[in-house]
Formats: structure tokens, sequence, C-alpha cells
């Protein structure tokens, strides 16, 4: 007999040694929270879709007007429609993926599951990103190769800067701006679900190698 | 219906909640990690229960939640502050049978155990709840061949522990 089995004998044994929690104090357990990673995927998931939906409404009406002079507003309206229809279909999955969820799965599936909500979440990411580069060169470019129609718009020569050096500093400080929030954004998700993530990826890793 | 519901919910926790405490014991270090994840599973096994039907037993059930619970869902808090030597379990041998290498022995491996990796724990203690490979399978979603061939390794990998 192992060692192992030595204590599988006296296993049963050792449970008047368990704690006791009463009826009452179960009962009351029933009312607190749950704090699990389900949770707070959710949480932050949540957070993350109304951040993207606030990011399109807070921008400023000026910029509207300015993109409605430079004759780019039916191209926005269309595709916008085009974004707000790929938002709903997000929305729709991510619900779908969350009610999927069942504790009394296996272990794997649960982890499963767990795992496939999280790249809806993830890919929802991927396409706002892939949506800001993409619409920031194709918008950028737009006003570079219009710069002088854009300089008139926005009157900078009442602020003292030359038609010159206009285009290049516009298009620098575009960049710029662009490539610190898109490095902020990543910064953000490696850290949160790098740090929410990391057991349950190292436990599927385990569980998945076991059928293998 | 209910205040019933949770009536019959509370009072099968309170009959079966050894299960949950052992589960505890072997995830957590201290005690109050040890009550954060009982409240936690006590939780999810509360939400799952209008899904339960009653086809397996109750305690059946609470297996594969509690356990669930421990390895995927559960997000250690981070007030780990008294270490307390939860380690030192003291395995009570009747007297007359009293064995100090005996118990000696159990504390030692009931500490590898304690080492072991989050899945393979699971493994170990649904083998000291003397469960059947079927069951193992079951709970934990892998071939039951697959668990015999992982219990093997699992037993390898504590004599390593306990044998370095």
């Amino acid at each position: 007999m192992d060692n192992l089995d030595i204590l599988k004998k006296e296993w049963q044994s050792r449970e008047q040694e368990l704690p006791k929690i009463s009826y009452n104090d179960i009962y009351k357990m029933l009312l607190k929270k749950s704090s699990s990673i389900v949770k707070w995927i959710f949480v932050i998931s949540v957070a993350e879709l109304l951040f993207w939906i606030s990011i399109q409404l807070l921008i400023p009406e000026k910029n509207m007007e300015v993109m409605n002079e430079m004759g780019l507003a039916d191209i926005l309206f269309y595709s916008n429609f085009v974004h707000f229809s790929v938002f709903i279909l997000f929305i729709f999955y991510f619900y779908k993926n969350f009610k999927s969820i069942q504790v009394t799965d296996n272990t794997k599936m649960l982890m499963n599951n767990i795992l496939k909500t999280r790249k809806t979440v993830k890919y929802f990411v991927y396409y706002n990103v892939g949506i800001f580069i993409l619409s920031s060169i194709v918008v950028d470019f737009f006003l570079y190769y219009n710069s002088e129609h854009l300089f008139e718009i926005m009157d900078f020569a009442s602020q003292g800067i030359s038609q010159e050096n206009f285009a290049s500093v516009f298009i620098i400080s575009q960049i710029v701006v662009g490539v610190i929030v898109l490095g902020l954004l990543i910064l953000f998700y490696w850290l949160v679900y790098g740090f929410l993530l990391r057991k349950l990826n190292r436990n599927y890793l385990e569980l998945k190698k076991m059928d293998h | 219906m209910n205040k019933q519901l949770e009536e019959s919910f509370v009072k099968q926790l309170e009959e079966n909640q050894n299960i949950v405490h052992k589960i505890c014991r072997l995830y957590t270090h201290d005690q109050d990690s040890h009550n954060d994840l009982f409240q936690e599973v006590t939780i999810q096994l509360w939400r799952a229960f209008p899904k339960f039907r009653g086809d397996s037993k109750f305690s059946t059930w609470m297996y594969r939640v509690a356990l669930n619970t421990a390895i995927t869902l559960y997000r250690k808090s981070k007030r780990r502050v008294s270490t307390q030597d939860f380690e030192s379990i003291s395995f009570k041998i009747k007297a007359e049978e009293y064995d100090e290498t005996v118990e000696l022995q159990l504390k030692q491996m009931y500490s590898a155990v304690k080492k072991l990796n989050d899945i393979d724990k699971a493994l170990v203690f649904l083998y000291l709840e003397d469960k059947s490979y079927k069951e193992i399978s079951e709970t934990l979603g892998i071939t039951e061949v697959n668990a015999r061939v992982k219990m093997n390794r699992t037993k390898e990998k504590l004599r390593k522990i306990l044998n370095p």
C-alpha cells in the first residue's frame, strides 16, 4: 500500500475536525456577492462596450462640422451604420456566450466556455482597434491631400500657423496621438486580462495536455 | 416557493458541507481564503441550484460545482496576511492505533498533495473521496483512460515530492 492509499484510508476519519458552518450562516452567504473570474470578465467587458460606445458619442460637434465641410458626411454616415451593426452583432454574441457559461459543466467545458467568451471580447477589441487604425489612416490621408481646404476651414491662418508647416505638423501629431492611444490600450488589456486569466489558462492547458 | 427552495438548499448544503470544506482546505493556505472560497462555492451552488434536477445525488452535483469554483472561477483574495500553519492538520488516529510514524507519513503526504497543481489536486481529491475513474473523468471532462494514466503520473509526482 503506498502513502496515498494510507491517506485515503484515513481521509474520511478526518471529517470530525472540519469546521461546521451553521444553517443561519450559510443562509446569510446566499445574499453575498460573487467575486468569481466570470463576474470580473463580465464587468470589464461591459465597461469596454460602454467605453467604445461613448468614444463614438463623445466626438466633438466641431469635428463633425469639419468633416461635413470636407465632404465626408455621407461616407461617415454609411460607415457608422455598418460600424454600429457590427457592434450589435458583437453584443448579441457576447450575451449568448455568457449565457453558455454553466458552473455545472465539466471542468474542461467550463474553462472552454469562459475562454470562448473572452475570445469574443478580444475580437471586439481587435475590431475596434483595427477600425480606429484604419479610419485614422484613411481620414489622415484624405485630410493630408486636401490640407489646403482643411487649413481654410479650420482658420489656422488667424492662429499664426503657416500653411507650409501645417500639413506635416498635422500628420505627425495625428500619428503620435494614435500610437500613444494604441499603446495605452494594449497595456490595459495585457494588465487586466493577463492578470485575470493567468490561472485559468494554465489549468486549461494542463487539462488539454492530459487528453493528448 | 422561493423560500422553500432556499430552505431546501441550505439544509442540503449544511448536511454536505464537509465536501466543500475539504476542497477549501486543499486549495487555500489560510483561514481567510478558506472562508472566501467556501462563500464563493456557496454562491455558485445557489445560482446553479434551480437547474439541479435531482437526477444525481446532491453531493455528487456539489463535487462538480465546488471543484469548478476552486479550479476555474475562484480568484484568491489579496488579504493573505496570516499564513497560519494550515498544513499541520492532525490526523487523529484512534488512541490504541496511535503510531507517530504513520501520522508523520500522513502529514507529509497531505502537504505533498497541497504542492500539486490545481488539476492534479482535483484528481487526487476525487481519488481520496473514493470516486470511480468514470466519475473523475466526467467531472473533469477527460476520458476515463486518460484519467487513469494521469492518476498514475500524479502518484509518481507525489513520490518525487516526498523523495526528492
